[in-house]
């Protein structure tokens, strides 16, 4: 019995002896949307343990976050559950005078339709939805195209029901955004219909499929394409005739934070220009820093599938919040179409 | 049908190992890809830099340890009780638990935990994966060691009582010593068990509480990994190792007295 | 001595209710509240729930665990009877038995994963297929019913032997030997002596094939991609993607009612413990 219990003990004090008085921090964000020195420099240049932790959809995200005592710290969300996360009480209000690199950000994302005064959120990175597809077919330039049996078996969508919904209500020629029941269905069907034909629903996931050449075609963000495309010449992007949505992924500060002051340190250190390039660089991401967007090289500023142009942005709409009874619905469905 | 049999075994023991061999032998592979490039250690050395890994195998060490211990001490102590006389509501929820599906177990877990964390001020992380672990893994030392319990003469026990010790050094000093073998190969069936779970341990760890097979799952999602295959053979050669001397010392235990 | 015994069985009767019984009320509780907007769950109490459980969509969920458990139990009973039968008559009856035991407890996720590997269109198998020319395009091997079958049978295979083989040692050689003295030849003897006698074994290996099968998760989730839905993977999706808590625990009651139906039904008709 001595015996045990020392051996308990032991385990115990092991287990909890890395926790000590220093400042620390936890950080939830997306898989590979940091560059590899960020974390390092950020822990070494301010003192603080950095725990840093990955997820492949706002909705995993929010999942372990809607609890409301996580462990988290900083999150990453993208814009459509910023104004949700903040009537569920979950983000707290950031305090302007400790970020002043917040100049630093580009003209869009000053004042975002999604929080105006930038007082919750901070955007980070951004995007638009469209297709990736390999170059040896038929280019697939619009969301109908998709919808064709000739990449059978090779195809994903991504496992967002904003994302897929959106897909198939851009096709039906409605918007991304939609509320009404009777849109939402349609939208519903026609994902039914394109279920058979895919391979598999993957977010980011679908990025080494596409440079193997296991998938043939994919819904895709803008990021994930880019880093697709670096590591394989036979892919293209293509923006949907259709329509597409936009989306930007904001900085936010959980409520349930005890490490509120160091959060903002956290935050205001990625808006550096340098910081925020390079990310973006080693990435491939599209950063929201006007600033950090000058100091790269003039193919990146100037590359089409992170920057679109004005005449291609006009053609996106961002991702809106929804009202419950729409978000509701919208959640229902889903799991409709995934479980058939 | 005196010759068709060995050779369908062959094929069948094939089967069953052919997967874990080919992913070992690949896991030595100098290419990324299925295309054999040359012999190297480099994946290993990769597994091993890799910080996130290193801290999933620290955790899901610690995790299988504490957790096999508490469950393998409460197991026995439990059998023993049984074996005296049935606890019948003990024993159907042992059965039970051992034939709910993980995935039920899981979220009844994370159901509970964090109706009790709107009391307590705590949140998820290596101790709720603790719990959850000694929570599911007490059925296996119960059957474990009930088994054992099962050849023993209770004599032995009467015995000791007749020569004057009291209940409790009966137990220590005559039925422990024979439940030795049992009480040890349970632990190491715990800590196999624990060390192998994903499902449970995915849904109810918190921020510092990531596993290895939570590592391993979130690589195989995103395709192949070479490090994953040089972790994986690790892992089954390890885990084989503990079996084996498990599966030792219950044949032992049984041949012996 | 009843105090003692209280005492010992004290620890895991402790652990019992608070970490097994407790969890499975709450599970009960929340399956009768309503879903929040984005989450969470609260009033109104309703049984809306397992309505929406019996609901068509979700009913071709449950069908599809079924059969796919019925198609991998019956796969493993095929597969797993010879090998059972060559292990009880062999002379190193240990050996064997253990060797089909051992992958079964390294780990099963990285067991997955090695199909995952093998499976795929740039695996070694459609790799070795296409160097050889017998196919010119990949097989669609991963992704799919069979492949989640496959991980299935894979899995489970040692449960089906195990049973098996307990129930063939102990047949009794003479019956064998009585059927061959009359003229019967290997395979008459084989169905028409030898397979009825295993009944009981027969029933064990199926049972404990098929109510893990039931409940799967893991299995459908790497080597299905998503696409091959069953029940657990359901019961997760709702817990945590989908956030609703309320009718995740309502299906988890449905599997668990499921679960111990077959037991019950099973129990009752071979009147014997199985476990």
């Amino acid at each position: 019995m001595n015996r045990r219990v020392f051996l308990l003990g032991v385990s115990g004090a092991l287990a909890g002896c890395s926790r000590g008085a220093e400042r620390r921090l936890n950080v939830y964000n997306w898989s590979d949307y940091i560059a590899r020195e960020t974390i390092p420099n950020f822990e070494r240049e301010f003192r603080v343990r950095v725990r840093y932790g990955t997820y492949e959809s706002t909705e995993e995200m929010l999942a372990k976050v809607m609890s409301g005592n996580s462990g988290w710290d900083v999150a990453f969300p993208s814009n459509s559950f910023v104004v949700p996360m903040r009537q569920m009480g979950l983000l707290a209000k950031l305090d302007r005078h400790r970020l002043p690199n917040l100049v630093n950000l580009g003209e869009r994302f000053q004042s975002p339709p999604w929080d105006r005064q930038l007082g919750c959120s901070i955007p980070y990175m951004h995007g638009a939805t469209g297709i990736v597809y390999s170059k040896q077919g038929p280019a697939a330039t619009a969301w109908a195209d998709l919808w064709t049996t000739h990449y059978q078996g090779r195809m994903t969508m991504l496992d967002d029901s904003a994302e897929v919904l959106g897909a198939c209500l851009k096709r039906l020629h409605h918007s991304v955004d939609s509320t009404l029941p009777g849109e939402l269905n349609a939208a519903k069907d026609l994902a039914l219909r394109q279920k058979p034909l895919l391979r598999a629903y993957l977010n980011a996931e679908v990025r080494d499929q596409l440079v193997a050449g296991d998938v043939l075609a994919a819904q895709a963000w803008s990021v994930t394409a880019q880093q697709a495309m670096d590591q394989s010449e036979h892919l293209a992007f293509a923006y949907p005739e259709e329509g597409f949505p936009l989306y930007c992924d904001n900085g936010v500060l959980l409520e349930e934070s005890k490490r509120k002051e160091i959060a903002h340190e956290f935050l205001n250190y990625l808006l550096r220009p340098e910081v925020a390039a390079a990310i973006a660089t080693e990435m491939r991401t599209a950063t929201a820093n006007e600033a950090a967007r000058r100091l790269l090289p003039a193919k990146d500023r100037e590359n089409v599938t992170l920057y679109p142009t004005d005449q291609i942005l006009s053609n996106g709409e961002w991702f809106r919040e929804m009202p419950a009874a729409a978000q509701r619905l919208r959640d229902r469905l889903w799991t409709e179409i995934k479980s058939a | 049908m005196r010759r068709l049999l060995p050779a369908y075994a062959v094929a069948a023991y094939a089967f069953l190992y052919l997967p874990l061999l080919v992913l070992s032998a690949f896991s030595f592979n100098a290419s990324r890809f299925t295309v054999w490039h040359g012999f190297t250690f480099h994946w290993y050395a990769e597994a091993f830099r890799n910080q996130q890994m290193l801290d999933a195998i620290f955790n899901s060490l610690v995790i299988g340890v504490t957790a096999s211990v508490v469950a393998t001490a409460a197991g026995t102590l439990a059998a023993y009780g049984i074996w005296k006389r049935r606890a019948s509501w003990l024993t159907n929820s042992l059965y039970l638990s051992l034939l709910t599906p993980e995935i039920v177990t899981g979220i009844s877990l994370l159901a509970f935990f964090q109706w009790i964390f709107r009391f307590l001020h705590v949140q998820l992380g290596l101790h709720t994966v603790i719990l959850a672990h000694v929570s599911f893994s007490l059925a296996y030392a119960v059957v474990v060691v009930l088994a054992r319990l099962r050849n023993f003469d209770a004599i032995l026990e009467e015995a000791a009582l007749d020569l004057g010790a009291n209940e409790w050094q009966a137990f220590r000093r005559v039925t422990l010593p024979f439940l030795a073998p049992a009480i040890v190969a349970a632990a190491l069936l715990c800590f196999a068990v624990s060390f192998d779970d994903y499902v449970i341990t995915s849904l109810v760890a918190g921020v510092n509480s990531e596993t290895l097979p939570m590592v391993i799952y979130a690589l195989a999602r995103r395709g192949i990994s070479p490090a994953v295959n040089a972790l994986s053979a690790m892992v089954t050669f390890g885990l084989g190792a503990l079996i084996l001397i498990a599966e030792r010392l219950q044949a032992r235990s049984k041949a012996g007295k | 001595m009843n105090t003692l015994r209280r005492w010992f069985l004290a620890p895991a009767s402790v652990i019992t209710i608070l970490l097994f019984l407790a969890p499975t009320a709450i599970v009960c509780a929340y399956s009768v509240l309503t879903r929040g907007a984005y989450g969470g769950a609260g009033q109104p109490v309703t049984v809306e729930n397992f309505f929406r459980v019996f609901d068509p969509i979700y009913a071709e969920i449950f069908w599809r665990s079924l059969w796919i458990s019925v198609v991998s139990t019956l796969l493993c009973l095929v597969l797993g009877f010879p090998l059972a039968l060559f292990i009880a008559r062999s002379k190193r009856r240990m050996l064997f038995l253990n060797l089909v035991m051992l992958p079964f407890w390294t780990s099963f996720l990285i067991r997955l994963y090695a199909w995952m590997f093998l499976l795929r269109d740039t695996g070694l198998i459609n790799s070795l297929l296409l160097s050889a020319h017998i196919i010119s395009r990949p097989l669609p091997l991963l992704f799919n019913d069979f492949a989640v079958i496959l991980g299935l049978v894979y899995g489970y295979l040692p449960f089906m032997v195990l049973p098996l083989y307990a129930t063939l040692e102990k047949l009794d050689p003479a019956l064998i030997d009585a059927a061959n003295d009359l003229g019967a030849k290997p395979f008459v003897t084989l169905w028409k002596v030898i397979v009825p006698l295993s009944r009981g074994g027969v029933a064990a290996g199926c049972l404990l094939v098929f109510i893990p099968c039931l409940g799967a998760y893991l299995t459908p989730d790497l080597l299905g991609g998503g696409k091959t839905v069953m029940l657990g993977n359901l019961v997760q999706n709702q817990f945590t993607t989908a956030r609703d808590w309320p009718f995740g625990s309502a299906v988890s009651l449905v599997l668990m009612a499921a679960v111990l139906a077959v037991l019950f039904l099973a129990v009752r008709r071979k009147g014997e413990d199985l476990l």
